[in-house]
């Protein structure tokens, strides 16, 4: 029996359709989550309400006029370690000019370890636990580190995924202190 | 001619299969396990199951002995059938290796393909068979900037059980009372 080769080719692209089709079906959580982080830049940052590792609750909102510099980080990523001494240097040198250093730990770890780590860092600025929902309200964090820069405002002013320079990072701190500066003016 | 609209036909439906990228531009990071021959083991005696795996291309995944207790080490979870005991798993050593990220610092890590020796000892009533063993590779695989949350890779194999063979010693007839010269 000779097989039309049209037929083959139809029925291979049908049943692509329907593997990519099937695919996406059973991860749209994943790709709507990158999609939300791709579409945050320019928009307010998502809010969100966390413990702090002091115990405190702490919301997003609670540093608006400030230029936000929110950390998604663990204990087991080695390139966020790097990242946290810069992080400690830049919050003392742009902090009287209104920058706050956020982390977020999105990790399994117990909060002792976690507040260990922080310490062994010697982190100067809050560390918050971090939950799924935040991190899939931030494009999903489906690798780290993953920062985002806000402006005064409350707007996304940019994010990094994976780790950078530090001139980088300055350079990002700079911009969102910059934005949003007529907020703060008429505070 | 024919071969034209079999290989598109081919590259059509493995197309979806190319590794997927996540999130801005970046590979998910692949651990995989090589297909599992069957090891045939004697009952009451122990024996190896060898396990192949390999990391992506790019990825890295910490040894089973990381240098930093903040570290995921790579771990091996098997689940036994009733009768058939799971022994030590053993670990190859990890490649000291520096990264961008930290080129002063050096990571105990896999990359490439790795092998782990399961030991397997059933029981010595065990019935003659296959019997399938499950469990997991957790791992946490990072690349050269960034890391990705751990992860579970199923992990099934079968052993086939045999009864201890008989060796038959043969007597030397010299040596039999019977012989007769």
């Amino acid at each position: 029996m000779k097989r039309d080769p049209v037929v083959i080719i139809l029925v291979a692209m049908v049943v692509t359709i329907m593997l990519v089709f099937g695919f996406h079906m059973v991860r749209p959580s994943a790709d709507q989550a990158a999609l939300a982080g791709a579409n945050l830049k320019g928009n307010m940052a998502p809010e969100f309400t966390l413990q702090s590792l002091d115990g405190k609750t702490v919301h997003l909102v609670d540093f608006r006029g400030k230029a936000v510099l929110l950390n998604f980080w663990a204990t087991w990523c080695e390139p966020c370690k790097i990242e946290m001494p810069w992080f400690v240097e830049l919050q003392k040198q742009y902090g009287p000019e209104g920058l706050q250093v956020v982390g977020i730990a999105m990790d399994d770890a117990s909060q002792e370890d976690i507040a260990k780590f922080a310490s062994n860092m010697g982190v100067n600025y809050p560390i918050l636990i971090g939950k799924e929902a935040v991190g899939d309200a931030y494009g999903g964090v489906q690798f780290l580190p993953a920062t985002f820069y806000i402006g005064r405002d409350g707007k996304v002013v940019d994010k990094v995924f994976g780790l950078k320079g530090r001139g980088e990072i300055e350079e990002n701190i700079k911009k969102a202190l910059a934005e949003g500066q007529a907020v703060q003016a008429r505070r | 001619m024919h071969a034209v609209p079999k290989l598109a036909a081919c590259l059509l439906i493995l197309a979806p299969l190319v590794p997927a990228q996540d999130g801005p531009g970046r590979k998910i990071p692949s651990v995989t396990l090589a297909p599992v021959p069957i090891t045939t083991i004697t009952r009451g005696k122990p024996g190896t199951v060898e396990l192949q795996f390999r990391v992506g291309s790019g990825f890295h995944i910490n040894s089973n002995t990381p240098k930093s207790e903040f570290l995921i080490p790579t771990a091996l979870k098997l689940n036994a059938p009733t009768d058939i005991v799971v022994g030590k798993t053993t670990y190859p050593p990890g490649v000291d290796r520096s990264f961008p990220f930290a080129p002063d610092e050096k990571l105990s890590v896999y990359g490439g393909d790795f092998t782990l020796g399961v030991i397997v000892r059933p029981l010595a009533h065990v019935v003659p068979g296959k019997y399938a063993l499950h469990g997991q590779l957790k791992y946490q695989a990072c690349d050269n900037a960034a890391c990705y949350p751990p992860k579970q890779l199923p992990v099934d194999f079968e052993v086939k059980v045999e009864k201890a063979k008989v060796v038959v010693h043969k007597k030397n007839p010299a040596q039999s009372p019977h012989a007769h010269n």
